[in-house]
């Protein structure tokens, strides 16, 4: 009996004596030494730029090209998509009878916010950058990581602006007590991108150069504002909007000077701050520590000028002529038209398997296998004679380096999409050419249309003949567009921008922000035998469904569009 | 103690059964939902919150692709996840509406299934007209303006300018609609609206929209044209007008009358369109070969134009007149 109790006694000694051992989690709590953490790892600039280098890299992804065209693109009226079936997600996104749970539309939502969280991680830590000195170049440095990681973060919500309309502003320090975060609305999440991009175009230089190219520059924070302000307006409908992104092109386009505090729109953005207060927290060199030579930039302080720094002639970065396709390769990467493009670097071992080196696009839209394309009656709506048009090409047609398209009869493919033999690499997925994601006409294109709205036709048809004067020079044309009333020129504008952005993957934001798509969509389905197009509801499909998985986690808080 | 230790084992062995019992019988599954509403708009959402227990919930919306009884007919449900679910119809009608819970056990040999049918109705009730427009001006799409809940006013040119010539613009026009849905029919004096007919815009036009659940709304256009000199003429000079392309409301009069006029107090001679259209200068009426006027700077008349059957509705346009002496 005793040795029974003796090895009962043992059993709970034993399982107690482990339950101990359990709880004692101390070892847990210890600091690690030797490996950086999120606390103290943002601490140089060096460190900053990984992690905006971790923001760009997002760029390059083949998950963030494929929303871009999917999008952008393949749901537009200017494509034939080779997935318009019923069976899969792409075919139903790109005919609208897609249900909440369609997984590109929740790729586009997860990239996208992969995006600001990169974003975030920069701008919640840039305060504890521990500068060694106090010269004006080291508060430079800072400052333009800071600017660029602002710009990259309007960027990515500007793309998941316009896909959900309101979308939840993540906080920029994300705890797990405040992972739910509910949708803010259209003008809260305009606001904040239109304020992070007017701080990016006062804290960058106008563009960068040599070993720099590809970081985003002033250039491309106001082309964006202008974008972005385009967006919030209504054609046809005077607003302050349109008056401010006419001001934005009188500035980058006109050359019109632009003091800080217009840009920044001070001091309305900043009730009851100072203006050192706001210049020290954009990384500018405290007022009180500036040396005799440091500039000072007070709310009157002209930022540079941008309309020197882009042109609309083809001209590469040393000006240098281009053809019109060589803008979109290697010899026009950053070219003066360049405002902002992604930049794809061959990997170190250039060998199979990494997905970042955009010949993805290539390969998967070049190709006999292309996921979408223009036939005849695209192309004849599209550019009708355009000289442009000579830069599409069909099947067993020669691409300015020799080539032989063998991309399908009936199919035509745009050079823009094009890498020459010899830009390729000899490992396939690696190297590309670098993607176009704005280029000066378009910021060009979007003062015409800003202009018009504002009633300064003389001077939209001005802008609007500037670019058309620069395409004449392909086939010595004389033709340009007339003067007329609103319409007129809107429509003149219109077309130009669509032919002259075509395949750039911005077609159906277009014709969504103008109020066309279900117009132009339904002229789509009328040419079509499976009327791709005709489902489009207008009033809801003009923004997607916020993602059914973000729905639930929320439990109901993050709520869904009208309409779905 | 051995007695006590094998009672032990037994009772343990008894718990250990019953638990595994539950792998084989499947729990029977109730379908009960609350729903936010059973008659929608079109667009609108339905929401549908799963108040059941279920371990999988589809719903199938009733609608094309999704209709319950043709479930072994390739239409299919849509899956519910955490209990919400929403929806909106594109075209209106009465669906059926079948909510399914299903429990399952013993590897997907045991189903046990439960239902719950509702049905919405979808009515289409849209009878605004969010624009108007006259889409083939010439080469222009001229916009029309709401004035009132009823009431559109299109303001349009004489003449436009283009290149070089100005060709005269007609009051027979075609129109154009924009409106939310496509199943709002439109009639114009009583008669079907067609995109292709050119409309008499002389006179007032009665419109009517009647949407697909039986609404009816009556709007009225009104075409003014914007006010100008027929004819002007200073010290016997007959003046000329320049237009331009960009603003149909701007014109302007430049004439060049012989050396040592005086220009200082001079009554114009003008003729207007109709008695509808008043000049003023700095909110005085002018009057022909009565009011004088000092042409020894440019000149700003700012003309009101108003529409003979509902003088409420004004038209402004502006004309410069500029006189130099030879």
């Amino acid at each position: 009996m005793c040795k029974y109790i003796f090895k009962i006694k043992a059993i709970l000694v034993v399982a107690l004596a482990s339950m101990a051992l359990v709880s004692c989690d101390d070892f847990l709590d210890k600091e690690l030494v030797g490996n950086p953490t999120e606390d103290d790892y943002y601490t140089t600039n060096y460190q900053l730029q990984t992690a905006l280098n971790a923001t760009y890299d997002l760029l390059q992804s083949d998950s963030f090209t494929n929303i871009e065209w999917w999008f952008g693109e393949a749901c537009g009226d200017d494509v034939i998509d080779s997935d318009e079936g019923l069976s899969s997600d792409l075919g139903q996104l790109v005919n609208f009878r897609f249900s909440n749970n369609n997984s590109k539309i929740l790729e586009r939502w997860t990239t996208l916010y992969k995006g600001v969280h990169r974003a975030n991680q920069v701008i919640a830590n840039i305060h504890k950058c521990e500068i060694t000195n106090t010269q004006y170049n080291t508060y430079k440095a800072i400052r333009e990581i800071y600017g660029q990681a602002k710009f990259l973060r309007a960027f990515y919500y500007f793309g998941l602006v316009k896909t959900f309309g309101g979308v939840p502003i993540r906080p920029e320090v994300e705890t797990v007590d405040n992972l739910v975060i509910p949708r803010s609305s259209l003008e809260e999440c305009y606001a904040y991108i239109e304020k992070d991009l007017r701080e990016a175009a006062v804290m960058l230089p106008n563009r960068y150069s040599g070993g720099d190219c590809g970081k985003a520059g002033a250039g491309a924070a106001v082309g964006l504002l202008m974008k972005v302000l385009m967006y919030e307006a209504t054609n046809g409908t005077p607003s302050e909007k349109w008056e401010q992104c006419a001001q934005m092109g009188d500035y980058f386009v006109k050359g019109d000077p632009m003091t800080m505090a217009k840009m920044l729109d001070y001091p309305a953005r900043y009730e009851g701050m100072d203006w050192d207060e706001l210049r020290e927290s954009l990384w500018f060199k405290p007022k009180a520590l500036n040396a005799g030579s440091d500039p000072y930039e007070g709310p009157d302080y002209e930022i540079a000028k941008l309309s020197t720094a882009y042109s609309l002639e083809y001209r590469d970065a040393v000006n240098n002529p281009l053809t019109y396709y060589e803008q979109f390769w290697i010899e026009g990467e950053f070219c003066k038209g360049s405002v902002f493009e992604i930049v794809f670097k061959e990997s170190g071992d250039g060998t199979l398997g990494d997905t970042n080196e955009g010949g993805y696009i290539y390969d998967t839209l070049f190709s006999t296998s292309t996921t979408m394309w223009a036939n005849d009656e695209r192309m004849n709506t599209i550019f009708g004679t355009d000289a442009r048009r000579q830069y599409v090409l069909g099947h067993h047609q020669t691409t300015p380096d020799m080539q032989n398209t063998e991309i399908g009869s009936g199919r035509n493919l745009p050079l823009k999409w094009y890498t020459p033999v010899k830009d390729r690499s000899t490992y396939g997925g690696d190297n590309g050419k670098n993607r176009r994601v704005m280029r000066y006409p378009e910021v060009v294109l979007t003062y015409a249309e800003a202009l018009n709205e504002c009633g300064r036709r003389a001077e939209a048809l001005e802008a609007l003949n500037s670019n058309k004067r620069v395409v004449n020079k392909i086939d010595n044309s004389t033709v340009l567009y007339i003067g007329g009333g609103y319409g007129y020129l809107r429509d003149q504008i219109w077309k130009e921008r669509r032919i002259e952005l075509a395949f750039e993957w911005d077609r159906f934001w277009d014709i969504v922000r103008t109020g066309r798509a279900k117009e132009c969509l339904a002229e789509l389905a009328n040419s079509r035998s499976n009327k791709r197009g005709l489902y489009f509801r207008k009033g809801v499909n003009e923004i997607f469904p916020i993602p059914q998985n973000e729905i639930d986690i929320s439990n109901g808080i993050v709520t869904q569009n009208p309409g779905y | 103690m051995k007695k006590v230790l094998k009672s032990i084992l037994c009772i343990l062995a008894v718990f250990a059964m019953v638990a595994c019992n539950s792998d084989d019988e499947v729990e029977q599954p109730t379908a009960s939902v609350s729903i936010n509403k059973t008659t929608l708009n079109i667009n609108e959402s339905m929401e549908i919150h799963f108040t059941g227990s279920a371990s999988d919930v589809v719903v199938y919306t009733g609608d094309l692709n999704h209709c319950y009884d043709l479930r072994e007919e390739s239409n299919y449900g849509l899956v519910v996840n955490k209990g919400l679910f929403t929806y909106a119809y594109s075209t209106p009608g009465t669906y059926t509406v079948v909510v399914v819970a299903t429990n399952h056990g013993n590897e997907g040999k045991d189903i046990k299934r439960d239902t719950y049918t509702f049905d919405v109705k979808v009515i289409d009730d849209v009878t605004t007209i969010d624009k108007i427009s006259a889409p083939a001006v010439l080469y222009d799409e001229v916009f029309a303006t709401a004035v009132n809940e009823n009431d559109w006013v299109l303001a349009l040119p004489r003449k436009i300018k283009y290149k070089t010539s100005t060709p005269s613009v007609s009051l027979s026009q075609k129109l154009k609609f924009y409106i939310e849905s496509d199943m709002s029919e439109i009639s114009i004096d009583g008669k079907a609206y067609a995109t292709n007919t050119k409309y008499n815009l002389a006179n007032p036009l009665a419109i009517n929209v009647r949407s697909h659940e039986g609404s009816e709304r009556n709007y009225t256009l009104y075409t003014i044209n914007y006010g100008e000199f027929k004819t002007f003429e200073l010290l016997g000079v007959k003046g000329k007008i320049t237009r331009t392309e960009y603003d149909y409301s701007y014109y302007e009069i430049n004439l060049e009358v012989p050396a040592g006029s005086d220009l200082s107090s001079v009554a114009p001679k003008f003729t207007l369109y109709s008695t509808n259209e008043v000049p003023y200068i700095d909110g005085v009426e002018q009057i022909s070969e009565q009011t004088t006027v000092d042409f020894t700077k440019p000149v700003t008349y700012k003309f009101v134009c108003s529409h003979p059957q509902k003088p409420e509705l004004k038209l402004e346009s502006t004309c410069v007149v500029t006189v130099s002496v030879k």
